[in-house]
């Protein structure tokens, strides 16, 4: 049988399992939950045996149900797969841990039913090879997301987050179809890969670039991007799974978006630059609220903002196989640090028992940022520098700034030596790990996915903006407790961990406050 | 010139204080959860019967002090609870109005009773008014801004301290636009323009309320319960401090906080909330007193209690072995801790040489330790104490370890600052997130192996002398009621949980141990007692230890009822034997404990699946901990061998006929009686509150600043047991039932102590703790009925003559 068939059908018969354990309720939630972790694994295995076909075969779409070239068709290539894979191994991680966090909860049939739902949608989202597919699950998603976020419904900030979500998506909903109306009207066709066969090499034009931004703007706020963040910030009211499958699997959907599209963005290079405008930004900010925020899932939420920040912002510089290997990487990282977050207070006590932290004064900071400096040019010249795009080289030098701050806390005038040599070697792993992860996504990625074309003007503003930025924020990391603790600083302390107060502003908008007129 | 003017009264700052004073003690505190105990919630409340306190509550909270209506009409229906047990318990209400008879009683327990709202605050009835949500505005902020100012190490850009609380809040709140979003107008402006002073600023809103003494107690207390668990850390704060003989203003300055919240919200509806705010303020200026309900609600839990303590009675007077003369082959002293009987119970069936004792778990040191390459000062003793010696794991042998050691956790912890910084964070993720993938699936096959503390022997720093040393070992051993007959090897055998992911880990570990698991206590105590010099000085106490005697200590583990042995610390190859064969009956008993455990845990079909949960970082009831606690008992070990507590008692050894002066008795009433009853009332708490003095749910926990868990996105911090610790999702498992003390000594002793402890009389007197005295049968024999009255009662409690029979 064909393989995408076949995993379509594993899809959907994962949904009907959803729909059964709906149905049997929590009496036999023990049973369904295992058949859904199996059907789950079952979707996973099918989906890495379409990577083996994938490997030898290339790339195909499977049309499905397809009339006047919309419908339903599922495309296995190198962005579509990688994802699902992902999706289905985060999600069965996120069943299985659902099994004994909600094993004596009321209404944990529901609760993992709507889980399968969900990850159902983004399955379906991921392999998409039609438009009205994508948006169909696009929505799908985000809807049965909202009956997990409001699982305990009688929590008024459960209500508040979940409406402030319901109405960002549903602009983003917006965004999507008319860009997906746009795009079927300019290329006749809702096959993607038709289109995106057409896009590259084609022309732009109004109706092209319109689409772009619909792409983008769908993405942005998917992604939870500035201003409209808050909505991502405050859905921490539903069980700590539900965290996991959002900040690892749902986030996901814009960046994908994006690298879906690639072909098409770069038909826009000014809505690419508005993207490394508002992705870079919001990673610089994102990072920056996150420091101050005392609540474990708060700050992994804050987390997550500035690093789909960082991720756009990839998207925007055409570095699309970095943005997928962030996408991936990140998701491992954060299911984990949500589904792990009750060790925080475990975490925290382990801080002081060695002493106090050595804080590193300018001479090491300097000594740090030449020394990460050198192992860049080292380890990029290993790695073929001069094959590199600028954007490439540039948003190596932004990263290498974070290696940086790790051997400064090493160089620090009161670590002791024995410290120092862990921290180099930490740094030099990192920055090695870094490298050659660059290479491997590079290597598997470019080709399906379009080159980096050479920058422009703008984009040489954009790039050398971004690292100067980056880099003055990473200075000011390094050096933190030397100034972040004066006066002066305190009232930028409150700002920015209060989010500059966009959200406040956007509660103020929809009357988040508002007390249900029930009394 | 309106013509709604408040009555002003004004009060000075320092005539206020005692009022602000009184409400800020009525706040139970909270310890962080690195090291939490229980804490009686109702702390403040000691000195009021339960009626009264229901009354307080339903005033200031919509916290109930008894379980709805419904929770005693099933089981007055079901027999558990009989007339007998309602007419003991109505013939022990003293208040009126009071049922007449029984039959009434019965009638009342089937009506069920509409619970009125608490009193409003300023926010409530501006809430009304603008249909904004001012209450829970006031909750986000402020939880906003404590969870910040209390933080011990979760953001990387801590908030700065100030010079108090109040003057902290003062900094943030002047540049905090989000009050002014919301509506609030000018509030930052109003909190620039304020005084200087917690007191001033206090003095200054009490005023422009219009609020006179006779209102603050009830009103000041209402808004401390608003601020929810923030108020105890507050509270927390205090204690710290008074137990190092030093104040701590941080309650009062939430106080004055939230007190300038309302002052503000009333400047800006007043016109509309004018008059429902007069007639507030004179509602909170009456006296509290019981309504009927109130009273039958007390009524219904004492028959409840007596219900419970006729069981217990019949357990004591069921036939109980002679203490056996035989020379015993292994002694272990446990813990008093509830879980530590189903573990005794199962070690002494095994061979009739086994011989347990029950103790505190911190086995009388209280030790200030620094664990093994650490520098933090843990408290390891009771939380109502001071340390009284200072101990660190390792000597100066161990440096280089030490050093090595501390290198690993602080490259670990650099690693962590570059995970969570800013910028640095990115590298973090695109050069290790794959590292992830094996990450997630360790942890969701539990593969990571988890152990219990084995750090290298604890020692006391600066040493002890040799008369300190003997005066300790003295003190512990006749407390102990262990002064002879020393089997040949002894074992003293600590307590701690084994948990993974789980922010309430130290609720588990042992209470007298300050939060810590009881390992470092009880190796102290095995040193001492190994030492050939305190031995010397033991015998010249009159308290002969064979040289053939060897304490070895030891810890349970209560998640998989597994016993770590340090024998590593005394090596004995006398006893080699002796410890292999007391590690096969351990390993026996734990079997056997499992066993019965796993028939009361949730989705637990056998003793394997016990252990497993241990390592489950999706496990949130990896044991029941102190759930079920009624019963305290403190007698011979033979009163009670051979019966069932089902895990439900405290047992204490205690032989009151060794005790001369009643020392030890003393101790008994006045320490680990106050630590259960903290115990106790903390589970009846959060079983019959949960929203108010229970510790919210676990699945939406979110652990701010490392010291606590709100709910959700934030607002207020949520003290207590969650929900899951007593709840298994359809039911309770904690019966909430106030504990019963029974201990074997005369009465006339115990009249003695609780006449000499205000404290400890005042939980006896209003029966937030029941006490029995047992006969030389042990079986009930007397009922403590207040005032140092007492009352005959036959085995099952029951009263027997007219009362008023004064010891």
């Amino acid at each position: 049988m064909d393989i995408a068939l076949a995993l379509t059908i594993g899809i959907t018969a994962f949904t009907g399992l959803g729909g059964i354990a709906l149905l049997a309720g929590d009496r036999h939630a023990r049973l369904t939950g295992r058949a859904l972790e199996a059907g789950l694994l079952a979707c996973l295995g099918l989906a890495i045996a379409a990577l083996a076909q994938l490997i030898s075969a290339g790339p195909a779409t499977t049309e499905l149900l397809v009339w006047q070239h919309l419908g339903l068709s599922v495309r296995l290539d190198a962005v579509s797969l990688p994802v699902t894979i992902l999706v289905a191994f985060v999600g069965w991680v996120v069943l299985r841990y659902s099994r004994t966090y909600l094993g004596d909860e009321p209404r944990r049939a529901l609760f993992k039913a709507w889980l399968s739902f969900t990850l159902a949608s983004v399955l379906l989202f991921a392999l998409s090879g039609n438009l009205l597919q994508l948006v169909l699950f696009w929505i799908a998603t985000s809807l049965c997301l909202h009956k997990l976020l409001l699982f305990y419904p009688d929590r008024a900030a459960a209500r508040r987050a979940a409406h402030k979500k319901y109405i960002t998506a549903r602009i983003a909903d917006g965004a999507l179809v008319g860009s997906a109306i746009l795009l079927f009207w300019a290329y006749g066709t809702g096959d993607i890969a038709t289109i995106l066969d057409a896009a590259r090499g084609g022309e732009s034009g109004a109706a092209i670039r319109f689409a772009v931004f619909g792409l983008a703007l769908a993405a942005v706020i998917k992604s939870a991007q500035f201003p409209l963040h808050g909505w991502l910030t405050e859905v921490m009211e539903a069980p700590t799974p539900v965290s996991a499958l959002l900040h690892a699997g749902v986030i996901n959907a814009g960046g994908f978006l994006l690298i879906r599209f690639a072909d098409v963005l770069l038909l826009s290079p000014a809505i690419m630059a508005g993207l490394v405008m508002i992705g870079g930004f919001t990673a610089v900010f994102g990072g920056l609220v996150m420091l101050t925020q005392p609540a474990v899932k708060t700050s992994l939420a804050w987390s997550t903002v500035a690093q789909m920040g960082f991720m756009i912002m990839q998207c925007g510089l055409a570095l699309f196989p970095l943005a997928m290997l962030h996408i991936i990487a990140h998701s491992l990282y954060k299911a984990h640090s949500f589904l792990a977050s009750g060790g925080a207070v475990d975490r925290i006590a382990a801080l002081r028992r060695p002493g106090p932290v050595a804080i590193p004064g300018a001479k090491a900071v300097t000594g740090a940022f030449l020394a990460a400096l050198a192992i860049y040019v080292a380890i990029g010249f290993a790695f073929r520098f001069q094959d590199s795009s600028p954007q490439s080289i540039a948003l190596g030098a932004i990263l290498i700034f974070g290696i940086a701050y790790l051997l400064a806390q090493g160089l620090a005038g009161a670590a002791p030596v024995p410290l120092m040599r862990r921290m180099v070697a930490y740094s030099l792993a990192a920055s090695l790990g870094y490298f050659a992860l660059h290479h491997l996504a590079d290597a598997l990625l470019l080709g399906p996915l379009p080159a980096t074309p050479a920058p422009g003007p703008l984009e040489w503003v954009l790039m050398i903006l971004a690292v100067v930025s980056f880099g003055l924020v990473a200075v000011a990391q390094s050096m933190f407790p030397l100034w972040a603790y004066h006066p002066a600083a305190a009232g930028l302390r409150v700002h920015l961990s209060n989010g500059l107060y966009a959200n406040a502003l956007f509660d103020r908008m929809l009357g988040g406050w508002t007390l249900k007129r029930s009394r | 010139m309106t013509q709604n003017t408040l009555t002003h009264s004004e009060l000075t700052v320092a005539e206020i204080a005692p009022f602000a004073d009184a409400a800020v003690r009525a706040i139970p505190p909270v310890w962080p959860l690195a090291s939490s105990v229980a804490v009686n919630p109702y702390l403040g409340q000691a000195g009021l019967d339960l009626a009264t306190t229901a009354a307080l509550l339903a005033r200031v909270s919509d916290a109930p002090a008894t379980m709805a209506r419904g929770w005693y009409r099933e089981r007055i229906g079901n027999g558990s609870i009989t007339d007998g047990d309602l007419a003991a318990a109505l013939a022990a209400c003293t208040l009126s109005p009071c049922p007449a008879s029984v039959a009434e009683l019965k009638l009342a327990a089937q009506r069920p009773v509409v619970r009125k709202d608490p009193l409003p605050t300023i926010a409530d009835l501006a809430a009304r008014v603008s249909g904004i949500d001012w209450p829970a505005i006031i909750a986000e902020r402020m939880g906003h801004w404590i969870a910040g100012w209390s933080d011990e190490g979760q953001a990387l850009w801590a908030a700065p301290q100030g010079k108090s609380a109040f003057r902290a809040w003062q900094d943030v709140a002047t540049h905090d636009l989000t009050p002014e979003i919301a509506g609030l107008k000018g509030f930052a402006r109003f909190v620039a323009d304020a005084p200087d002073s917690a007191g001033d600023a206090l003095a200054a809103s009490a005023a422009r309320l219009g609020l006179p003494g006779s209102a603050m107690p009830t009103y000041f207390h209402a808004l401390l319960m608003t601020l929810g668990g923030w108020a105890q850390v507050g509270r927390y704060r205090l204690w710290q401090a008074e137990l190092a003989g030093q104040q701590d203003s941080t309650l009062t300055d939430l106080l004055a906080i939230r007190l300038m919240w309302e002052d503000a919200l009333l400047a800006q509806y007043r016109g509309p909330i004018l008059e429902a705010w007069q007639d507030v303020v004179a509602t909170h200026s009456a006296p509290v007193a019981p309504d009927a309900d109130q009273i039958i609600d007390a009524i219904l839990q004492e028959a409840a209690e007596r219900a419970g303590q006729r069981a217990i009675g019949e357990t004591l007077a069921a036939g109980s072995k002679a203490a056996t003369a035989r020379q015993p082959a292994l002694q272990a002293a446990f813990c008093i801790d509830v879980r530590s009987e189903v573990f005794r119970r199962s070690l002494e069936a095994l061979d009739p040489e086994i011989q347990t004792l029950g103790f505190a778990g911190f086995f009388g040191l209280g030790a200030s330790h620094r664990r093994f390459a650490s520098d933090v000062r843990e408290h390891r003793l009771p939380v109502l104490l001071n340390p009284k010696l200072t101990t660190c794991s390792g000597g100066v042998e161990l440096e280089d370890v030490d050093r090595a050691a501390r290198y690993r956790s602080r490259a670990k912890r650099a690693w962590g600052r570059f995970k969570l910084a800013a910028v640095s964070s990115f590298a973090f993720v695109e050069a290790a997130g794959p590292v992830y993938l094996g990450k997630l699936i360790r942890d969701t096959f539990a593969l990571k192996k988890t152990s219990l503390p084995n750090d290298p022997m604890p020692r006391p720093d600066p040493a002890l002398s040799l008369a300190d040393k003997v005066d300790a070992a003295t003190a512990v051993l006749r407390a102990m009621s262990l002064t002879k007959d020393f089997a040949p090897l002894v074992l003293l055998v600590g307590h701690g949980a084994n948990v993974v992911n789980n922010p309430h880990a130290s609720g588990l570990h042992c209470g007298a141990c300050g939060g810590y698991s009881g390992e470092v206590n009880a190796r102290l105590l095995a040193s001492l007692l190994n030492d050939p010099a305190v031995r010397g000085g033991l015998a010249g106490n009159g308290i002969i230890v064979p040289a053939t005697t060897l304490f070895l200590a030891g810890l349970h583990d209560t998640t998989t009822d597994d016993v770590l042995i340090y024998d590593g610390d005394h090596p004995s190859p006398a006893h080699a034997i002796a410890i292999d064969q007391a590690r096969g009956w351990l390993a026996s008993a734990g079997l056997v404990a499992r066993g019965e455990r796993a028939l009361r845990l949730p989705r637990a079909a056998n003793a394997s699946d016990v252990a497993k949960r241990s390592r489950d970082w999706a496990e949130i009831r990896p044991e029941w901990a102190l759930a079920g606690c009624k019963a305290f008992i403190a007698a011979p070990r033979y009163r009670t061998s051979g019966k069932s507590l089902e895990g439900r008692a405290f047992l204490h050894d205690y032989q009151w006929q060794q005790d001369e002066g009643f020392g030890v008795l003393e101790l008994i009433m006045t320490a680990p009686v106050v630590v259960a009853s903290w115990i106790s009332l903390q589970y009846y708490g959060s079983s019959v509150a949960p929203h108010v003095f229970g510790g919210g749910n676990k699945l939406i926990h979110n652990v701010t600043g490392g010291i606590g868990v709100v709910e959700g996105n934030g607002g207020m911090l949520r003290a207590g047991l969650p929900l899951q610790s007593v709840h298994d999702g359809n039911d309770l498992v904690h019966e909430p039932l106030r504990l019963s003390v029974c201990i074997e000594a005369p009465v006339e002793a115990m009249t003695a102590i609780i006449e000499k402890h205000e404290g400890v009389r005042a939980l006896f007197d209003n029966r937030w703790l029941h006490l029995f005295a047992l006969n030389d049968q042990g079986e009930l024999a007397w009922r403590y009925i207040g005032n140092l009255q007492w009352e005959r009662v036959d085995g099952h409690g029951q009263a027997m003559i007219e009362r008023n029979l004064a010891a």
